[in-house]
């Protein structure tokens, strides 16, 4: 689905990807971890094809680089930073996006997505009044519009109520469920436990290993199932020092 | 091309839920057209008094009576001048709201007053000026009819008017000899009558809505002249091509911070993810901004043309400027959004490089009341070229060659300006 071969990216002297490589497969839920500077922004960045890489390549569905327009339609991203327009309403916002990527049955994906993100009744308010939760929801729901095969959850649970990540947690199972991959960014272990089919843990822009949780768990130590024993697999494979 | 309308019609949206761009791009410049145009007009009558020019043809009694009451009256501002040529020349160059002319003909009329015949008096008036056309008109009426007890206490004139009215009842045809004689017995009574009361100026005023209104003694003949070419008719043709100046700035610098809005709340990722091309995103910001600027100047051309009578001396020359200065502008927009980095350059730098612009391009001082120095200056401000464009088919009726330059000028700063813009932050980033 989504191949990562030897990227490399630099800022001035910063190496912020350093040789790496990921393959994520079709219909799986990937989890990418790492702590802060760990790269993993700039991979997504890169795998979206937002940033060209100084080295290496990216092949999205066997199609090409995502820096072509047309690769690039299979591709979805719910951005950390809520990206929205606040002066819209949540329709607005969905149906903007359906326009963009020029969809024949925009009106009937941005009902359907509404009611998936339970936004419908408040679909004609304009999203700056919003609370956190229904923003990240409507963030991951502009992702979907043009309906993905691959879509890229960055950190999508950060900032919200227990109720609106639990929401957020099941629409990813129901995407996964529905056939479309998942490449997912988090700080919470035990999102990544129990989400993830696969994770793959970066730091200094280097992948460090690769595997299901259980498999890492068996490499560095800790037993499966347990949210704390990814942590500290997690902890063994990135330190414990503080990151900026 | 449907991303393009999409990406237009959701900057349109934003833009027009944004209070403090709308005003500063509709409301602002329509003020501003609006009270420049009030203040020039008053700078140039001289106040609440009406400049006319007073043309006195006739020698006539009447004539004098009426060309002293006419400059004495407090809403007037007379002047008298020699010829017709002169007073109709301060009218079409704006120095004279209105020409009277008291013609020769005046003696005549007054002396066939009760046979037919009436006080015939002339108005040359400035179509644009056509409010206060209708005052000169009520007032000539007015202190036409305050001339009549002079009239009849003048025994010469009163005798002239009584042997008018004779010879043409004796003439008639249509009355038989009994009616002639009874009307005779009338005219002598009414002589008689004349001939009895007191001399004196005559100074009251015929009640309004009297016999007199009716019978129309009076006749004042109102003629506009042609529009006039070449120069300003009112102060407001100034005024608005300056209030489209403001407005065009407002909107420039609203969509120029737009771009960089993109970036700092996000959404700029969802557009450079989007299927679409850096022309794409251009071209659909680019037309947000053309169509907004675009009614910015319909907005006031409308505005001028039904509130104050502004008349447009070539409309298809005007739509022209119209278009390519919206064009011109949205160009500039893309510029300044490539420049600015983030929203505290968009709304500082870019918006006080924008007003240092219009403020050098005619937007508070018109070009030609500027020194010299800063004519020159206004080379480098777009906002000269949209004005000249926009003023050459407005009201200096310019030859279609003297409008290449204007035209070509903002075709290429049009042009220039995406360009420019597109190879620059914002959109440099997107593919």
């Amino acid at each position: 689905m989504l191949t990562l071969r030897d990227i490399r990216r630099s800022f001035g002297s910063t190496t912020a990807v350093d040789g790496l490589s990921l393959q994520v497969q079709a219909g799986e839920v990937f989890g990418l971890l790492g702590p802060n500077g760990a790269g993993k922004s700039t991979t997504i960045a890169i795998a979206t094809g937002l940033l060209r890489p100084d080295a290496g390549s990216v092949d999205l569905l066997g199609l090409g680089s995502p820096a072509d327009a047309e690769v690039r339609r299979h591709l979805g991203l719910a951005p950390q930073e809520i990206a929205l327009y606040g002066e819209l309403t949540a329709r607005e916002n969905l149906r903007f996006l359906a326009d963009l990527y020029g969809l024949a049955d925009a009106r009937s994906r941005v009902e359907g997505l509404l009611a998936m993100v339970e936004l419908d009744a408040r679909a004609d308010d304009r999203t700056e009044g919003f609370s956190g939760g229904m923003k990240r929801r409507l963030n991951l729901a502009a992702a979907l519009v043009h309906g993905p095969r691959l879509v890229m959850l960055d950190e999508p649970t950060a900032g919200v109520d227990p109720q609106s990540r639990n929401r957020i947690l099941e629409l990813v199972r129901t995407l996964a469920a529905g056939g479309t991959t998942v490449l997912y960014t988090t700080h919470y272990m035990e999102e990544a436990a129990k989400l993830c089919d696969r994770v793959g843990i970066i730091d200094h822009g280097r992948m460090l290993d690769v595997g299901t949780v259980p498999e890492l768990l068996a490499r560095h130590g800790g037993t499966a199932g347990e949210a704390s024993d990814l942590e500290s697999a997690f902890l063994a494979l990135t330190g414990r020092s503080l990151r900026e | 091309m449907r991303s393009v309308l999409a990406i237009a019609r959701k900057d349109l949206r934003l833009m027009f839920r944004d209070k403090g761009d709308v005003f500063f791009t509709f409301v602002f410049p329509v003020l501003l057209a609006m009270l420049f145009g009030f203040v020039f007009r008053g700078a140039a009558t001289g106040g609440s008094r009406i400049a006319v020019a007073l043309v006195v043809e006739s020698d006539s009694r009447i004539a004098a009576g009426l060309a002293e009451d006419l400059a004495g009256d407090a809403s007037l501002d007379v002047r008298r001048v020699t010829t017709r040529e002169e007073a109709t020349d301060g009218v079409r160059d704006g120095t004279f709201t209105a020409a009277i002319i008291l013609p020769q003909s005046m003696q005549a009329g007054a002396d066939r007053l009760f046979s037919g015949g009436s006080i015939p008096i002339e108005a040359i008036i400035d179509p644009v000026r056509r409010a206060e056309a209708g005052l000169i008109q009520g007032k000539l009426n007015e202190l036409a009819f305050r001339q009549f007890p002079k009239l009849l206490a003048d025994d010469a004139q009163s005798k002239r008017m009584f042997q008018s009215m004779r010879e043409a009842i004796a003439a008639s045809k249509d009355m038989g000899a009994a009616q002639k004689l009874a009307a005779g017995a009338l005219i002598a009574t009414a002589e008689s009558f004349v001939k009895s009361m007191p001399a004196g100026d005559g100074g009251s005023k015929p009640a309004a809505g009297g016999a007199g209104a009716a019978w129309s003694p009076v006749q004042v003949r109102m003629q506009e002249l042609p529009p006039r070419t070449g120069v300003p008719r009112s102060s407001f043709d100034v005024s608005v091509p300056q209030g489209m100046v403001w407005g065009i700035a407002g909107c420039v610098g609203a969509f120029a911070a737009s771009v960089v809005t993109e970036r700092s709340r996000g959404t700029l990722v969802r557009l450079r993810l989007a299927p679409i091309t850096r022309a794409h995103l251009l071209a659909g910001k680019g037309l947000a901004c053309f169509v907004t600027a675009l009614l910015v100047e319909l907005l006031l051309i409308v505005l001028a043309v039904t509130l104050v009578g502004t008349r447009v001396a070539q409309p298809g020359m005007l739509a022209l400027a119209c278009v390519l200065s919206a064009f011109a502008f949205a160009g500039l927009a893309m510029l300044i959004a490539g420049f600015c980095r983030t929203e505290a350059e968009a709304n500082g730098a870019g918006r006080g490089a924008l007003l240092l612009l219009a403020l050098i391009g005619g937007g508070t001082i018109p070009l030609f009341f500027m020194p010299p120095i800063l004519q020159t200056l206004s080379y480098a401000s777009p906002f000269r070229w949209a004005v000249i464009a926009i003023e050459g088919p407005l009201w200096r009726d310019v030859a279609p060659a003297a409008q290449v330059t204007p035209l070509v000028v903002l075709a290429g700063l049009g042009f220039g300006g995406f360009a420019a813009g597109s190879r620059l932050g914002a959109f440099r980033d997107a593919r």
